[in-house]
């Protein structure tokens, strides 16, 4: 059933297809452009594609294009088009058309330029006016005349006579129109013919008998060329024409006729689509971390103005097929794809399709799948039904590529649209390939990234509070929600030397690299009370020890040391505790600087007295920094009024308050990690019979 | 997604000196783009540059690093950073309860 690759791949592109990097300088070059412009693909790779292609003249045209586009970040598409002269190694010059499509990417730009030759289209336009002037000469004699000089174009070519019936259409014409003869032209009223087509226009309006050129033209109004999208619907069949009329005059000076150009246009409007498509496939695989929707989007990007179906699958470690997405533009249809897949071998098959590609990470191209070969594919008689239901056209696999490993494929199908995919269509597909490989790449690296940071941030919180004589303990650990990254909050509880330490504390930075840090700071914090009791030297201690970090380490924390009634406490550039009393809420212990970050600071202690049944709160930015739905911040008043409220809970009632009251708060997620810490001293009576579960709870705020 | 701070960067320039005001919240989501004015300035070839907080509302812990880097490399790379203390004091706090209103270049806003 497998056509030999390398012939499926035989260039059939006449269209250049050259990407480039910010400085201009080619990145990839396909046959099109080799042929084009006579430059092999190892000759233009890596060197500026102005200088290859434009006539020294235009060259800054080009570049400052470049420039522009890179300064302003215009979005994916730059230009509808841009033309301008082309130059041919031969040095002859020619004008092309180019449609760029732009892509930031870590590293600055990658642009894509899809070029085409428009003197065959000039050459075109010259031949057309040379037709016009011999089909007024030709009028009065012989349809075989007419026939001589328009038969062979393969433009449609029709006369009208002033009673707006059509005289004359060539081959062509009457081919397009579904009839046989130009006897049954000349019996069908022009009406009958309109009424085969829905016709619109470019921008999807319906358009009418009287805007069709050669019509105006014979009302006596100007004709523009008109751009239209007829589909038959006798067929189905969709074609897109740029209609163009001509009068032709009588001896008198009298409008006598006209004469219409119905020009194909149908594969520029295809090429258009494809560029759209490879710009907004382009964009949104840049945007978005979610891989698999991703996919999902740009499988239903391709349908149905690309191709009639659009599947991507991934590839495991064992090279088992993943399927990520089918996209057909009617879902009904999608059902066959269910169907189908039930008739997939467990294994990939390496002579074809996924399996082949897998195997050489070489896309595969089959330009036309005929019955033949559904038959020859079909296990069964129920699978055979299933695959001519798709009604197969052709088909094309591309590989998405990270080096020499296949992460997975894009399977592009064309059924019932009668396209044909040729080697621009896999070109293109290789390109967008290309793209989301890196996209799922990127992810996967990320999401490990971000699972390894999680985890030894979690690790460097204490699995279990303590039991602290005298003391109730509760605390919370809440993540940030879709956290780009992982954040340093960090807190602590340790007996040392007869007295216990509290301390909380956030190390600036993210990632891997805080919580390295975070696990450095925590261990010189109990390595240090050892030795010294007071927590204003421990937090210059902290200080000189981060200072000698090789790059810029800050901290901020409060250190404090329980005693049985009192706490002395230092803080470091950290908000303050809240000293919950029976007189209600207040900040305690002054400001004190930020760790690692200024030169000849110094650090006070402070020595708070706790009376039973008292609580200190010490918490990280996350709780006041946290975003409300009108853009508010939580902010230090609210915390206060909250924990105001909480003076006859215990500390474990303190932390649900608290995080009942941020949840209720926040817009939707906690955008930084937020810890809080809340001890409460113990009546001196009840000291004996209370040695409580000590309340630590890691949790997420949002589900 | 969070709505979007609201964060406005307005540059003036008077003699050798460029003066970026800062309206709104300095916080991880808009740093990048404070970041990204200075390094614009920095390469045309500022030695003088004035931030000026007055109309900043709001700073997290990821803003007060951006001030406290470009500090340092003020002091390395031999150019000049001037501040101007905010007037709205959940910014102001910041600056404060870590000693960066005195650790880092404050001046007179009446004479930037």
């Amino acid at each position: 059933m497998v056509p030999n690759q390398t012939e499926l791949l035989a260039d059939r592109a006449h269209n250049a297809v050259v990407s480039m990097d910010e400085r201009g300088l080619v990145r990839y070059w396909n046959p099109g452009a080799e042929s084009i412009f006579g430059i092999s693909a190892s000759d233009a790779i890596g060197r500026p594609l102005a200088d290859l292609i434009i006539p020294e003249s235009s060259r800054a045209t080009l570049n400052d294009l470049l420039r522009r586009f890179a300064r302003d970040d215009p979005g994916p598409v730059l230009d509808d088009r841009l033309e301008v002269a082309a130059r041919h190694r031969d040095g002859s010059e020619f004008p092309v058309e180019m449609t760029i499509s732009a892509l930031r990417r870590e590293g600055g730009w990658t642009f894509t330029a899809f070029i085409q030759d428009l003197s065959v289209r000039r050459e075109s336009e010259r031949q057309r006016e040379r037709l016009v002037q011999e089909l007024r000469r030709a009028l009065h004699g012989s349809e075989r005349l007419l026939d001589a000089i328009v038969g062979s174009l393969s433009d449609a070519v029709t006369i009208r006579s002033r009673d707006h019936r059509l005289l004359y259409a060539n081959p062509s014409a009457l081919a397009h129109l579904g009839l046989e003869s130009l006897e049954q032209l000349r019996a069908t009223s022009p009406t009958d013919i309109m009424a085969f087509y829905d016709v619109y226009g470019a921008d999807g309006s319906e358009i009418s008998m009287s805007q069709i050129p050669s019509v105006r033209l014979l009302k006596g109004e100007p004709a523009e060329p008109l751009l239209i999208q007829a589909i038959d619907r006798r067929t189905g069949v969709e074609r897109w024409s740029l209609l163009k009329a001509a009068p032709v005059l009588d001896e008198a000076g009298e409008l006598e006729a006209t004469i219409m150009f119905t020009e194909d246009v149908s594969e520029q409007k295809r090429t258009e689509r494809r560029m759209e498509f490879l710009a907004q496939a382009s964009e949104l695989l840049a945007s978005s971390l979610d891989y698999e929707q991703t996919l999902r989007n740009v499988a239903q990007l391709a349908v149905p103005d690309v191709v009639d179906w659009c599947a991507v699958d991934l590839f495991d470690q064992d090279g088992d097929r993943v399927p990520v997405a089918v996209a057909h533009a009617d879902p009904a249809r999608l059902k066959l794809a269910e169907e189908l897949r039930a008739y997939e071998p467990e294994q990939l098959d390496p002579e074809q399709g996924l399996g082949l590609v897998l195997r050489t990470g070489q896309p595969v191209l089959y330009p036309e799948i005929t019955d033949e070969m559904l038959v020859a594919g079909a296990v069964d008689e129920r699978h055979l039904e299933l695959l001519r239901a798709v009604g197969f056209c052709s088909a094309a696999v591309v590989p998405m590529r990270i080096g020499s490993r296949t992460l997975g494929a894009m399977t592009l199908v064309t059924a019932e649209s009668g396209r044909l995919l040729d080697s621009l269509d896999v070109e293109l597909a290789e390109l967008i390939a290309a793209r989301a490989a890196v996209a799922i790449e990127n992810a996967r690296v990320y999401s490990e990234r971000t699972m390894i940071a999680h985890t030894l941030q979690q690790s460097l919180l204490p699995q279990q509070l303590p039991q602290v004589p005298g003391y109730e303990l509760a605390s919370v650990y809440i993540p940030a929600v879709e956290s780009t990254e992982v954040g340093g909050d960090f807190y602590d509880v340790w007996e040392t030397g007869g007295s216990w330490m509290v301390t909380i504390g956030d190390v600036t930075g993210k990632g891997v690299e805080a919580a390295a840090l975070t696990s450095l700071v925590r261990h010189t914090m109990r390595a240090t009370a050892e030795f010294v009791t007071s927590p204003a030297e421990l937090l210059a201690r902290l200080d000189t020890m981060l200072k000698k970090q090789p790059r810029k380490s800050i901290c901020t924390a409060v250190c404090m040391r329980l005693e049985q009634d009192r706490v002395t406490l230092a803080i470091g550039g950290h908000p303050p505790p809240i000293h919950i009393s029976s007189d209600g809420a207040r900040q305690v212990g002054g400001f004190g600087p930020l760790l690692g970050a200024f030169e000849g600071m110094e650090w006070r202690d402070a020595v708070l007295d706790l009376a039973p049944d008292s609580k200190l709160v010490i918490y990280t930015d996350g709780v006041t920094d946290a975003l409300g739905t009108d853009g508010e911040r939580y902010g230090l008043q609210r915390l206060q009024a909250t924990l105001d409220r909480c003076r006859e809970l215990s500390a474990s009632e303190v932390i649900e308050t608290l995080t009942g009251a941020l949840r209720q708060f926040q817009v939707r997620e906690h955008v930084d990690d937020t810890a809080v810490l809340v001890l409460r001293r113990l009546a001196s009576d009840s000291h004996a019979q209370q040695p409580q579960e000590q309340e630590h709870r890691t949790q997420r705020l949002v589900a | 997604m969070v709505r979007p701070s609201k964060f406005e960067i307005t540059q003036t320039a008077a003699g050798d000196g460029v003066t970026l005001s800062i309206e709104g919240e300095l916080d991880m989501r808009t740093t990048g783009q404070l970041s990204e004015r200075v390094a614009e300035q920095l390469d045309h070839g500022a030695t003088d540059l004035t931030l000026d907080l007055r109309e900043l509302a709001f700073m997290d812990s990821t803003g007060l690093r951006l001030l406290i880097d470009f500090h340092d490399r003020s002091r390395e790379e031999g150019w000049r950073l001037k501040l101007i203390s905010p007037r709205h004091e959940p910014a102001a706090l910041v600056l404060r309860a870590t000693g960066a209103d005195k650790a880092l270049p404050f001046v007179d806003g009446s004479e930037p």
